[in-house]
């Protein structure tokens, strides 16, 4: 009973301003080292997924440059393995519209990596998942498709894309773009199902012009009856980036030392790219309160509730706090950074003052000098 | 057919026991052991290989070889995982009616002729696995090569007072070596030799079957092929490196080692741009260096809990400082955890390590006598309970 794992890499891409400019959502760095692919590729591979499949639209160079020879996760192997999909792979004569024209690129990856099951997901819902344990539940249930899910008292009254209403573990109804209640189940974008079954749904859907996967298949045809759905509870943290307040948000939460053991470590580590970078050096002027702080940095500078990615120059007399400091960024001398997410290699100049506020944080592109 | 060859391969002599460093070696080959928050020793003569373009290596192992075996693996994170060539671990076998361990460093090399001669190369460059420094061994190449010599040794100016701990060359003024002394006691050169050889094989080749058939000879480099070589009027060169260097084999010089990363006059570096020190990574995720936590002057890697208060230390991957802990002037290895209200002073504490709480390990140097005063050093899986105090000097 084998299972092979397809990611949707673009989702959400235009929620995420600048962030995703020049990279796909999957590619966005998340929680001081990673990226976002790397929680649900590492959740895979730690589940005993050995095939996987990452489907792309655009701007994939970050991708496939993050990721490499697919090494660090174990993926560079004989049978199975990585493939990445990007559009135009097999004799398709534009860019899909939706998950199920992506998947219809995908069909020669899935009905030769030798697996009889398919998990799909999207990259932007980060937790520490066991798909072993589900898929197990899943053919246990005798139903058409799994769908993951889970309850979260905090987004009550939000409008959420894919909710499940059920009674005693039973689905009753699906909705899109739907305000939850609270014994409602938001979908994580993750979904099992035979690859007999998948195969069959591509095939039907894009001969009719159906390209939605949660609309034009999952509802339509549960509401149809002509497929049942199983629904399966995840109890664990959930964090969920689909904007860039999340984003933010999520990237404070993860100060909280029981949030990171949820995410970082319960069913197993979280692999991602190797640097090579140094331990960080804390200097004799260094004042660090609250942070979580990658390899490679060299602190002096006053931080506190700080998110710091590799390789990070903090200078004496700066003061950083409530941010989000992405890869090889330099805050020169006396500068005042407040509720900024700094993307790679930005340098700030000395004595800089910027102060945004927790609902916008101020997002300074890749690159630029401020 | 084109036969492919290697120009240089290093052979990397890691098999010693490094008793000198106590309990740290106990289960763990020198080369093996940890330092500079996430490194061990031997990255740094593999990094250098890869950063000067040399990408076969031969790594000799003899004592405790598991650990060390299982942290090369097949050499991917230092980039020497290739088709042909790469990390090769090459521990002693029986072969023909014979089998012996390696008796001493020159026999270690004349038991792999074999395998150098795979690669046919031109040269042999050998390295030890206990030393800490950067160096492009390129630069040596060309020295070599240069001065068409049939052995170039690297050396390091050392302290008139100090020279009589090395191994020391007298040179003319080509850099030819015309006097080698082991450990003299009235040395007539500071130059140290700093156990880098460049041999052309050919010539290398030829002294070791000479050495093996040689029933009183130590089977070593430096008390037997170098003399010979010189004996019989070879070419022999010393090169002179002037950047940091440090022989970790004692526990005092380990510490310092460790202690010279957060001085930067200490000249140590860590690599840089493209030419990193590379070490098998573990993913760990950022470290927390929480609200209660004070850290002045350290190196702390990734995976950490640090709550306590962290002054001039180097912490290695995965440990945890709680609260009300103080961290000075110490080494706290991989996977360690120190306790609430624990004191660490001048110590080494190794792997996997629980200090309970309240317990004071070390001291201050300005408390103690002298002759009572030394780096305390805690070895791997050791679980001190609660309330203990571990004087200065004391070894567990």
């Amino acid at each position: 009973m084998k299972m092979a794992g397809i990611i949707f890499s673009n989702i959400y891409d235009n929620t995420m301003a600048e962030l995703t400019k020049h990279r796909t959502m999957a590619s966005v760095p998340f929680g001081g080292r990673y990226r976002h692919i790397d929680f649900v590729l590492s959740n895979m591979v730690n589940s005993g997924i050995q095939s996987v499949g990452a489907i792309t639209k655009y701007h994939y160079k970050s991708l496939m440059d993050h990721l490499g020879t697919l090494d660090e996760w174990d993926l560079d192997t004989k049978t199975g393995g990585f493939y990445l999909i990007p559009p135009f792979l097999e004799g398709q004569t534009s860019v899909y519209r939706g998950k199920i024209e992506a998947l219809s690129g995908a069909m020669s990856f899935v009905t030769r990596c030798g697996c009889d099951y398919v998990l799909l997901s999207d990259s932007t819902v980060i937790c520490n998942i066991d798909y072993d344990e589900i898929l197990e539940n899943h053919v246990a249930s005798g139903k058409d498709v799994t769908v993951i899910a889970n309850r979260d008292p905090h987004l009550i009254n939000e409008p959420k894309e894919f909710v499940v209403n059920a009674y005693k573990g039973k689905v009753i109804d699906v909705a899109l773009n739907c305000v939850t209640g609270k014994d409602d189940y938001i979908g994580m974008g993750m979904f099992i199902m035979s690859i007999d079954k998948m195969v069959e749904m591509v095939n039907d859907c894009v001969s009719r012009g159906k390209y939605h996967f949660e609309k034009d298949f999952i509802q339509k045809e549960f509401n149809d009856g002509t497929i049942s759905l199983n629904l399966y509870e995840f109890k664990g943290t959930v964090l969920r980036n689909n904007c860039i307040v999340s984003y933010f948000e999520n990237s404070m939460k993860l100060l909280d030392y029981k949030v990171r053991k949820e995410i970082f470590s319960k069913n197993g580590p979280i692999y991602t790219k190797v640097r090579d970078e140094k331990p960080t050096y804390y200097g004799a002027s260094s004042e660090v309160d609250n942070c979580i702080i990658a390899d490679g940095c060299d602190i002096r500078g006053k931080v506190e509730n700080c998110v710091i990615f590799r390789n990070v120059t903090i200078e004496e007399g700066a003061v950083v706090k409530n941010s989000i400091i992405i890869q090889g960024t330099t805050i020169k001398k006396d500068c005042n950074i407040e509720y900024v997410v700094a993307d790679k290699d930005v340098v700030f100049t000395e004595g800089r003052k910027l102060i945004g506020a927790p609902t916008a944080p101020v997002i300074i592109n890749k690159g630029e000098t401020v | 057919m084109i036969r492919r060859r290697k120009e240089c391969v290093a052979m990397l002599l890691a098999g010693g026991q490094g008793s000198r460093l106590k309990v740290l070696t106990e289960y763990t080959a020198k080369p093996a052991v940890p330092f500079g928050g996430k490194y061990r020793i031997i990255d740094f003569p593999l990094s250098n290989c890869i950063n000067s373009g040399i990408d076969t290596v031969g790594i000799l192992t003899q004592y405790q070889p598991l650990e060390l075996n299982n942290y090369i693996g097949n050499g991917r994170p230092w980039g020497l995982n290739k088709n042909y060539g790469g990390a090769h671990i090459l521990p002693p076998y029986s072969r023909n009616g014979k089998s012996e361990w390696y008796k001493g460093t020159a026999n270690a090399i004349y038991q792999n002729i074999h395998f150098i001669n795979m690669y046919n190369p031109e040269y042999v460059l050998i390295l030890s696995g206990d030393h800490i420094y950067t160096m492009d061994y390129n630069k040596m190449l060309k020295f070599h090569e240069k001065k068409k010599a049939d052995c170039t040794i690297a050396v390091l100016d050392v302290p008139l007072k100090e020279a009589s701990r090395f191994g020391i060359m007298t040179t003319d003024e080509e850099d030819k070596i015309f006097k080698f002394e082991e450990k003299p006691k009235n040395p007539t050169s500071t130059k140290a030799s700093m156990g880098i050889y460049i041999f052309n094989w050919e010539v290398l080749k030829e002294y070791l079957i000479a050495d093996e058939n040689d029933p009183k000879s130590d089977n070593d480099f430096g008390k037997n092929i170098i003399p010979n070589l010189l004996k019989d009027g070879k070419g022999l060169y010393a090169y002179e490196f002037d950047g940091y260097w440090k022989d970790v084999g004692t526990i005092d010089s380990l510490w310092e080692a460790n202690m010279d990363l957060l001085d930067p006059s200490s000249g140590i570096s860590l690599g840089k741009g493209n030419k990193k020190i590379y070490a098998r990574n573990y993913a760990a995720p950022p470290t927390e260096i929480s609200a209660t936590s004070d850290v002045k002057n350290s190196f702390i890697a990734e995976g950490c809990t640090i709550r306590g208060k962290v002054e001039n230390s180097i912490i290695f991957t995965g440990c945890e400082i709680e609260k009300g802990a103080h961290i000075v002037d110490s080494v706290v290895m991989p996977n360690t955890h120190i306790m609430a209200n624990t004191d660490v002073l001048y110590s080494i504490i190794g792997e996997n390590v629980t200090v309970g709480k309240n317990c004071v390990v070390g001291g201050e140097p300005s408390d103690y006598d002298k002759k009572d005063w030394g780096i305390t050093v805690i070895g791997k899986d050791n679980e001190i309970e609660d309330s203990t105090v571990i004087k200065p000097k004391e070894i567990l």
